[in-house]
């Protein structure tokens, strides 16, 4: 029998918008109780970015529900006091508080960090932005797509010799919101010991150049300032991404050692290739980079891109399909992963929604579909909170709840 | 006057965790338990790295290196990500070095091991083994395809990860006009190796507290393939929820991406930009000082701006060719529409956003002198990320760690050295 590891936490959640909901579905998954506290004056975009089989709604986003599962939803008017109130009261309640809006908003909600220490001395709260609470630029607004430009990743993701690159994936969001995770479970193992809550201050830039060592290494080390260099890998070659037979079927394949190279030469009817003097050697096949490449691409073209993958990885060689959305859903390892998990969703129902990437063979994941909007606003305020039905009402009608 | 003062250092989060990191046996560099271990040790906990002895791990061979000079002792990546850690050589393919692991984990909370299944069983490490013999042990495997799906002894790395996970196909984003020659792309340096690492930190944290309510142990299964796709987490959404006709499901299939999300020239260099929702499209067009050809009620939609997409590029971009970075970013930002500039690593590097902030901090290495190097990746108010000691000498630590901790004998050492197991 597994554990919920976080039962008992709970976690007052103002984040929108991708980094910190996917932080929070981790949290909910391990049995927090996620309250997302959503607001009116500026519902998540990501409730209208999308919707379900045609048509757009609060509750209709299959973004929305790809990133906010367990969790509830209250919704409240933040502009107004009472509600700063009510979001006082869950806080006091709470172990965690986390946002990423823009630097100052929690502070006109009289609900920053050195408002919150008055009323829950050991909170432990979490700001992520794009580059942090301080400095000249704090005040700046930004997605990760657009935040990875300032911390230098587009500069270094690119065809060689060509333009910065914008990146998939609405990279770095979610390895934000990975590490997020850690840092709030770090903060908390030090409040277990000690009583004492933090401040977690983000800044979405500065995590995203921890995670660029090779390229600010060189420049710190040796004032180069790296380039874009492709697929290509510096100690690896060939190390790319291939032509198969067809249209905009691709196949990456990364080639260690001059081992691995005869290996992919045979496998590719060319072993001629592999005592080229040229290509024998690792440094040679660095210094012939782009004829290398050539060659290659020349002789996987003619393969359908499933079969020579095979065939590659029979030999114990790292490759494999390059592939779109569409088709990774199709993997037949994929598509059977626990991370895949179909879900409850108030207004459509039940839909595939991604879980956790890892598993725990003693912790027992709690999906729950993502909410409606204020769809657990009634019962938060009652069971935890303890208002009245006529209260409740009365919040209502004066727009402090929605 | 500073050394009169009694100063203590602030406390880190994790003091008193142990943790074991495992060598990657694989022949091509894959960082991703080194960057976990890095984590936890960067907040406190103790690392012991094990290294194959004589060369060493891979990041020590893979530089930058000062000069282009290689040593095993000064390489950038080495340097950066072995901060705090203690450094044991060990050979674990040997029965020898095995027992060393063995008595190793006997006191740890965390085992990371980079290493694919049948790498495991061949060395006795698998994760069957060490969490019966190791009830409590947080025993975290860390592979290219999980360590028990059915591609769990495929091979993999950064970059097949990358082009497996459907991140590759969509990069570059909005930029592909010529897809034949121009491969889907990975991302600069081992972003899926660094993300993979990240992940494995957060899951052994999540086991840690489920050891606290049983006082069990457990299998950690983080895989680098499921890793990496937990980035495209939105296109699973579109790709469930959406018809399959629908513009949303339909761009899923091409690699010509349009969203108001770009990056684009300048003046004098290259910067994101954003307007793809309502509210940043009417602050992009007082930024542009409402030129007209963005007003038109066509564009007042996003699906109104989608279908015109390409006309709204070419006036942004059009915009862009008059305006420094500098400029772009200020305008952009004054009327709240995300803007950045596009930052070479040597700009990051002397960025005064990044210097206010002082991110990037200063170390005297023993071996590499000065070296400067990224820093926090979160700033705790109370108990600061830091470095305490460089990354260590390789086998540093043999004669702490496994003489006076394991209480091996300076002969028996001699006799492991001897035979190349330490």
């Amino acid at each position: 029998m597994g554990t919920r590891p976080l039962e008992g936490i709970r976690v007052a959640d103002f984040g929108w918008i991708y980094a910190v909901p996917h932080a929070t579905a981790w949290l909910g998954a391990l049995g927090a109780d996620v309250i997302r506290i959503e607001t009116s004056g500026a519902p998540d975009l990501v409730r209208f970015l999308t919707g379900t089989d045609g048509a757009i709604g609060a509750n209709r986003s299959g973004v929305f529900h790809a990133i906010n599962s367990s969790r509830r939803s209250l919704a409240l008017n933040l502009a107004m006091p009472k509600a700063q109130e009510i979001a006082r009261k869950i806080i006091r309640r709470s172990d965690f508080v986390t946002e990423n809006f823009t630097v100052g908003n929690m502070a006109k909600y009289n609900l920053a960090y050195s408002d919150l220490v008055k009323i829950k001395p050991d909170i432990i709260m979490l700001s992520g932005t794009p580059l942090g609470q301080d400095g000249p630029f704090a005040q700046t607004v930004g997605f990760g797509p657009t935040t990875q430009a300032f911390a230098g990743l587009c500069h270094i993701t690119g065809y060689p010799d060509s333009f910065p690159c914008g990146i998939g994936g609405t990279w770095p969001d979610f390895a934000v919101g990975t590490g997020m995770v850690f840092f709030l479970l770090a903060a908390l193992h030090y409040r277990d010991r000690t009583g004492q809550g933090q401040y977690l201050d983000l800044s979405m830039a500065e995590m995203v150049t921890t995670m660029m060592p090779e390229a600010m290494m060189d420049f710190l080390m040796n004032g180069r300032d790296q380039a874009a260099i492709g697929n290509r890998d510096e100690s690896m070659a060939p190390h790319g991404v291939f032509p198969a037979a067809g249209d905009d079927k691709w196949i990456a394949i990364a080639i260690a050692t001059d081992a691995e190279f005869a290996q992919l030469c045979e496998a590719l009817s060319v072993p001629s290739m592999a005592s080229d003097a040229k290509f024998t050697r690792l440094f040679g096949r660095l210094a012939n980079v782009e004829e290398l490449e050539r060659e290659i691409a020349a002789r996987t073209r003619v393969h359908q891109r499933d079969e020579l993958v095979a065939k590659l990885r029979a030999r114990g060689l790292a490759a494999g399909p390059v592939y779109s959305t569409p088709e990774l859903m199709k993997d037949p390892v994929f598509s059977e992963s626990s991370m895949l998990v179909n879900l409850k969703h108030g207004e459509v129902g039940e839909r595939v929604v991604p879980g956790l990437p890892v598993r725990f063979s003693e912790i027992d994941l709690e999906y729950r579909g993502a909410p409606m909007i204020g769809e657990h606003t009634d019962e938060v305020m009652n069971e935890l909170l303890g208002y009245s039905a006529e209260e409740i009402a009365r919040l209502k009608e004066a727009k402090v709840l929605i | 006057m500073a050394r009169f003062q009694q100063y203590e250092e602030p406390p880190r989060a994790l003091e008193g965790l142990k943790v074991v990191e495992l060598p990657s046996l694989d022949t091509m560099p894959f960082m991703a338990a080194s960057m976990a271990a890095k984590s936890f040790a960067d907040f406190g906990a103790e690392v012991l790295k094990v290294e194959p002895p004589r060369t060493g791990s891979k990041e020590r061979a893979l530089g930058p290196f000062r000069d282009e000079m290689p040593d095993p002792e000064t390489g950038g990546l080495h340097l950066y990500l072995n901060t705090n850690k203690l450094s044991v050589t060990i050979d674990v393919e040997k029965p020898r070095g095995r027992d060393l692991i063995f008595d190793l984990l006997a006191p740890a909370d965390i085992v990371l091991n980079p290493n694919r299944p049948e790498v495991n069983e061949k060395a006795g490490l698998d994760w069957r083994t060490l969490t019966t013999r190791f009830p409590k042990l947080i025993v975290v495997s860390i592979t290219f395809f999980g360590a028990e799906s059915a591609y769990k002894n495929l091979r993999g790395g950064d970059l097949v990860a990358t082009h497996m996970s459907g991140v590759g196909y969509e990069t570059p984003w909005h930029q592909v006009t010529d897809p034949e020659n121009q491969p889907p792309l990975k991302l600069g340096g081992r972003q899926s190796d660094y993300l993979t690492g990240y992940t494995a930190a957060a899951a052994a944290m999540c086991a840690l507290y489920s050891r606290k309510s049983n006082g069990a142990g457990q299998h950690v299964d983080v895989g680098q393939w499921l890793s990496t796709i937990s980035m495209i987490r939105p296109n699973i959404g579109f790709y469930s929820h959406e018809l399959r006709d629908s513009a949303s499901f339909q761009r899923l299939l091409t690699r010509r991406k349009t969203a108001g999300q770009w990056v684009f020239p300048c003046k004098d260099g290259w910067v994101s930009f954003s307007a793809g929702t309502d509210r940043f499209w009417r602050g992009a067009k007082k930024a542009m000082g409402n030129p007209e050809w963005m007003d038109t009620e066509l564009f007042d939609t996003i699906l109104g701006r989608v279908a015109n997409i390409d006309a709204i590029e070419a006036g942004v971009v059009d915009w862009l060719s008059t305006q420094t970075r500098t400029e772009a970013f200020e305008k952009a930002q004054a009327e709240h529409v995300p803007c950045f500039p596009v930052h070479s690593p040597a700009e990051v590097a002397g960025n005064q956003q990044y210097k206010a902030r002082k991110f990037f901090i200063d170390l005297d290495h023993p071996a590499a002198r000065e070296v400067r190097m990224p820093g926090a990746p979160c700033k705790f108010s109370r108990t600061p990320w830091r470095i305490v000691r460089g990354a260590p000498r390789l086998g540093e630590h043999n004669q702490k760690i496994l003489g006076e901790r394991l209480g091996r004998s300076n002969a028996e050492l001699a006799s492991l050295a001897q035979a190349g197991i330490i």
